[in-house]
């Protein structure tokens, strides 16, 4: 009862703003509308990103994450086209003359399962169109026929070989946006927020392929209802579930297995997927003659219930985690943890609404044995939303919503685990925020060739008290020794306790966000667009990859908010009949308050980061080529990145020059090149081939200018921070798959998948890492590599 | 301790992959000083005879790494007694007095003039804590079966203390250095264990009976323990992508004459537990 009073309160908001901004359009109320769902004829999946236009017209519109569109029009006779990748085209006769809704099921060009077709991943008028950019969207399907490392289909490599996306190095977690670190990512899966998007330290993704409907990347031009990172949002979409047939989908692999079941649920007023993976690692680690073991689980669930026509309440979750032992002595556990409820309402044929109660929880778990202690940390949200959408008509569609955030951080606590420990208990300050916001954005046609979208984000950051505080003389925790030349922490000259109802800090930011599309004839058309972020929590890193026991931090008395401004200008063109496209994008983004480590900087187990870090600035310009190959029996693209990722961190209050002496350095995600090349070939209905060539400038590195003795070892001495590389990146991998005979009146379908990954057997320097020889003593330098060259199967399966 | 997210790193490797020593052009600095001025005060002992290393950097590579300053003078201090103690050069870069006089909590400046540029720096005598317990066990360490020796000593309670470890096997090159802070064990009684876990390529082998470890127990400054913190985790795990961007070393000898050229190495001044332990 409560949400329903709550989301009519909602309507007449929708209803007053519509009256305020609905005058412009007066012209436009003797149009009519066509609104209604669009779903996947075979499971009844909703279709997000299906365009729908009037033939001869150029009024059309896109469906949205749930499926739903409305079209505005004068009344008429007109053929609808309905268009979804990799779907038939459906063409409906309809007469307008009243607002009507109108469902539409899309049937796969193939019947046949998993047959690949991968097409545009948009209907290419419609991306010349929209005002959006910067965006990747990647079809499951497409991803499901990359080739992989260890014979596991993964969503984050697979967006690893677009352009403006790169990793930090193999076996390193999460990935990088246009010169961005990992934190500046926002992920989301269901809308709810994953810490740590990687498996077994960036082996495997934590998003299940079985369970995911489509995935939108967001580079840049942001849209206003997203926020909270500066660099990029990964929308992941969780399947609905078969609402036509029970299915089962599975794979088995010399890593892991999956195994996935749909089907309808509710009388048919609904569906379910429920989808597990697990590793067996441990035992390939055990084989290696290693007293240690790792591996992982997760389990995706998802159900839907259609209330009536106009109502549908969604419920998904996510479960994962990974297991580590070292011999006994060490032993960790980690990982994310989300729920999501929600509620789709369809106040009338132009009004969509969703409200969203969301639940996300990152924990990690150490227990040294040795020194018999326990080390546990955990972030975690609770997170209501509501988003609504607005089809005034077909110039004019509106986006607004409210939402808000509740963190709780537990940085970190340890505990001795027996009666003969050293260790002391500690308990670190918990910490506690709230992150509010509110945003309107339009998409509007100005002209028959001008499109443009513009919105405003208005962020609120409150750091809630419930903790002391240092107090520390002039509020500088570090100051700079200019005798030494280093930054020293400071005592604290007192302690201050807020209350749990008092703030620590409050900030809030306006976050406008802009793009246009001018279409300069039927194949191409440029974009351009600026958008601000605002980012209130802090991933504390000091290492060069992210590790899985890194500590979030929100913004507060010492670390302030970043901020991102992003400026980008595109070409986008369709050739031969779209079967080729290109799109051209260039960009420049700066983030201010960006924090970096001092020299010699401890974040572990450490109560006062304030006294470890300093505030700076980055910036990341570059150019990216999207070349691609839509339709045909070989498919394929050419990416290449040519960018520069650096930044600064002078000292400020703590006085003196900062670190690497004031100047710019490059960041550990920098890569200056990076070219990708993906190939996918249907040979015939049993066989069809992929490959992927990837090459890349090296990561950014800090080698020793020099060496001396000291307490009998060579210490090496370094100067100018990340001035070196490693050498350049480059692999080729190939897959193949194969489809035995089928017979259609068999449920049952399989495929093997056949992979090698780094055919060259190329030793890539995932480090490189200067030590003595044990036994002559001199110095030299020592490569790893991760992979080798890898060869996988994996048989998937259908039932 | 050692930061414990380096275990995962051991980890990653386990996992797969491969390791093999490569030929890398690296950026070459010229030389500067380094000061080894370890004045170690040995429990039981009078501490006047004292040596202070001079030496200069070389490139990463060179063969002969070690280059002795000769010709430089060398004077430690007692700030609060006002006591000077001159270091002779014995001509291969060992300054060495036999007057010295330690005593605990004192303030000590060292002195270092050379190639005409003054190098100065400051440290107090720290007192060292008291060693329990020496003995071998195999069931601890990372390793179940392979031997470890363990070094048990007290911690005092309420105040912060800092210490430096240091093992040497008779069998080995190198030593292992071990840097602690009391922090999270305050007042408690601590035991911390040197274990070595043979490789594959037979570059380490396990510690075998009859191998003998001397081991060096230092009371240390905090100041000294960040920098050997940074040191020995440069050391052991620079340029691995679990460990932070190595970074420049800086002691706590600084050049007056020239800021910019500041020396590597350390002035400390502590108490020291010296011991052996043999397997058996």
């Amino acid at each position: 009862m409560k949400q329903k009073k709550k989301g009519n309160r909602a309507a007449h908001w929708g209803l007053v703003l519509s009256l305020l901004l609905g005058t412009s359009f007066l012209q436009a109320q003797n149009n009519f509308t066509i609104s209604g769902k669009v779903t996947d004829q075979s499971n009844g999946e909703t279709l997000f990103g299906t365009s729908i236009f009037l033939q001869g017209t150029d009024i059309g519109a896109i469906t949205n994450e749930y499926g739903f569109y409305s079209i505005s029009a004068p009344p008429g006779s007109y053929t609808l086209i309905f268009s979804y990748m990799g779907f038939n085209e459906v063409h409906k006769q309809v007469v307008l003359y009243q607002n009507m809704t109108l469902d539409m099921e899309l049937v796969e060009f193939s019947t046949q399962l998993d047959e690949v077709e991968v097409t545009a991943e948009e209907p290419e008028r419609a991306v010349l169109r929209k005002p959006e950019m910067s965006v990747s969207k990647l079809n499951i399907k497409t991803v499901k026929q990359m080739p992989v490392v260890l014979g596991e289909v993964d969503i984050i490599k697979s967006l690893q070989i677009l352009p403006g996306v790169t990793s930090n190095g193999e076996g390193s977690s999460g990935f990088h946006v246009r010169g961005g670190a990992v934190d500046q990512n926002l992920v989301l899966l269901d809308e709810a927020i994953i810490y740590n998007t990687s498996h077994l330290l960036g082996f495997f993704s934590v998003f299940n392929a079985d369970a995911v409907k489509d995935l939108k990347l967001y580079k840049g031009g942001i849209p206003a209802r997203f926020g909270g990172r500066v660099s990029s949002v990964l929308d992941v979409r969780q399947k609905d579930g078969n609402s036509k047939n029970f299915e089962m989908t599975g794979g088995i692999g010399a890593i892991s297995s999956r195994l996935a079941l749909e089907g309808p649920m509710f009388n048919e007023h609904g569906s379910f997927l429920i989808a597990g993976r697990g590793s067996y690692a441990h035992l390939f680690l055990k084989l290696a003659g290693e007293d240690n073991s790792a591996n992982f689980y997760d389990l995706n669930l998802k159900t839907n219930y259609n209330l009536n026509k106009n109502n549908r309440l969604y419920l998904s979750g996510y479960f994962g985690r990974d297991l580590f032992d070292i011999g006994g002595s060490f032993s960790s556990s980690y990982g994310n943890a989300s729920g999501n409820l929600r509620w789709n309402h369809i106040f009338n044929d132009r009004l969509f609404s969703n409200l969203s109660l969301i639940y996300s929880n990152y924990d990690y778990e150490l227990n040294i044995n040795d020194f018999e202690f326990d080390w546990v940390s955990s972030i975690q949200n609770y997170n209501i939303k509501y988003d609504l959408k607005y089809y005034f008509n077909d110039a004019f569609k509106l986006d607004f919503g409210v939402g808000t955030i509740k963190y709780e951080f537990d940085p970190g606590r340890i505990k001795p685990t027996g009666p003969n420990s050293a260790i002391n208990e500690l308990q670190l300050d918990k910490k506690r925020a709230l992150e509010s916001a509110a945003y309107i954005n339009a998409e509007h046609k100005l002209t028959d060739n001008l499109t443009a979208q513009y919105g405003i984000r208005f962020s609120h950051f409150n750091r809630m008290g419930g903790q002391p505080l240092n107090d520390y003389l002039d509020d500088r925790p570090l100051v700079y020794n200019s005798t030494l030349r280093i930054y020293e922490r400071q005592d604290p000259i007192g302690e201050t306790v807020y209350s749990k109802s008092e703030s620590i800090e409050t900030f809030s930011n306006f976050e406008p966000r802009v793009s246009l599309a001018y279409q300069l004839n039927e194949f191409s058309s440029v974009k351009a667009g600026y958008s601000r972020a605002a980012q209130y929590i802090h991933l504390l890193s000091n290492t060069t990859a992210v590790t899985p026991i890194d500590v979030w931090t929100p913004s507060g008395k010492y670390i302030k908010p970043q901020l991102s401004d992003q400026y980008a200008l595109g070409y986008f063109r369709n050739f031969k009949d779209k079967t080729y496209s290109m799109e051209v994008e260039t960009f420049y983004k700066t983030v201010e308050n960006r924090i970096d480590y001092v020299d010699g900087s401890d974040l572990i187990g450490n109560n006062t980061i304030e006294r470890e870090i300093l505030s700076g600035e980055s910036r990341a310009y570059g150019l990216e080529v999207l070349l691609r190959k839509n339709e045909g029996a070989f498919t394929g693209w050419v990416a290449y990145t040519l960018a520069k990722s650096e930044q600064r961190t002078p000292g400020g209050d703590a006085g003196g020059p900062g670190i690497n002496d004031g100047d710019w350095y490059s960041t550990p995600y920098d890569r200056t090149h990076d070219i990708s090349v993906t190939g996918a070939y249907q040979l015939n209905e049993k066989w069809s081939f992929g490959a992927n060539a990837i090459y890349q400038t090296g990561r950014p590195v800090t080698y020793p200018n020099g060496q001396y003795q000291y307490e009998g070892v060579s210490i090496a001495s370094y100067s100018q921070r990340n001035a070196d590389r490693l050498p350049a990146y480059h692999r080729l991998d190939v897959s193949a798959t194969y489809r035995p005979n089928r017979r259609p009146e068999k449920r049952w379908k399989g495929e093997w998948v056949f992979g090698i990954y780094n055919v060259f057997n190329r030793k890539n320097a995932a480090s490189i890492s200067f030590g003595q020889n044990l036994e002559t003593g001199a110095n030299e330098a020592t490569r790893t590599a991760i992979f080798g060259i890898v060869p996988s199967v994996t048989y998937n399966f259908k039932f | 301790m050692k930061p414990f997210y380096i275990l995962y790193f051991f980890l990653l490797l386990s996992i797969a992959s491969c390791t093999d020593v490569i030929d890398v052009d690296v950026p070459e600095a010229p030389p500067r000083l380094t000061v080894e001025a370890s004045l170690d005060w040995e429990r039981g002992t009078t501490g006047n005879n004292q040596t202070i290393l001079l030496r200069t950097s070389t490139p990463y590579f060179a063969e002969q790494k070690i280059a002795p300053v000769l010709g430089a003078s060398v004077r430690v201090t007692n700030t609060d007694s006002g006591a000077d103690f001159v270091f002779e050069d014995q001509n291969n870069g060992q300054y060495t007095t036999s007057s010295f006089i330690p005593v605990l909590g004192d303030t000590y400046s060292l002195e270092v003039i050379y190639n005409d540029e003054l190098y100065t720096a400051t440290e107090t005598l720290v007192p060292v804590s008291t060693i329990v317990d020496v003995f071998q066990s195999t069931e601890g360490g990372e390793d179940e079966d392979a031997l470890e020796v363990n070094v048990t000593f007290e911690d005092p309670a309420g105040i912060e203390n800092y210490y430096f470890l240091r093992f040497q096997s008779d069998a080995d090159l190198f030593p292992e250095l071990y840097y602690i802070k009391d922090e999270f064990i305050d007042g408690n009684d601590f035991t911390i264990y040197y274990e070595k876990i043979g490789d594959e390529e037979g570059d380490v082998q396990e510690f075998q009976p009859g191998e003998t470890v001397a081991i060096g127990f230092h009371g240390i400054s905090k100041q000294y323990h960040d920098y050997l913190r940074l040191l020995v985790d440069q050391y052991e795990f620079a340029g691995n992508p679990f460990s932070p961007t190595p970074v420049p070393l800086v002691g706590n000898c600084v050049n007056i004459d020239n800021p910019e050229n500041i020396a590597y190495g350390y002035f400390r001044v502590t108490e020291t537990i010296k011991t052996q332990y043999t397997f058996e």
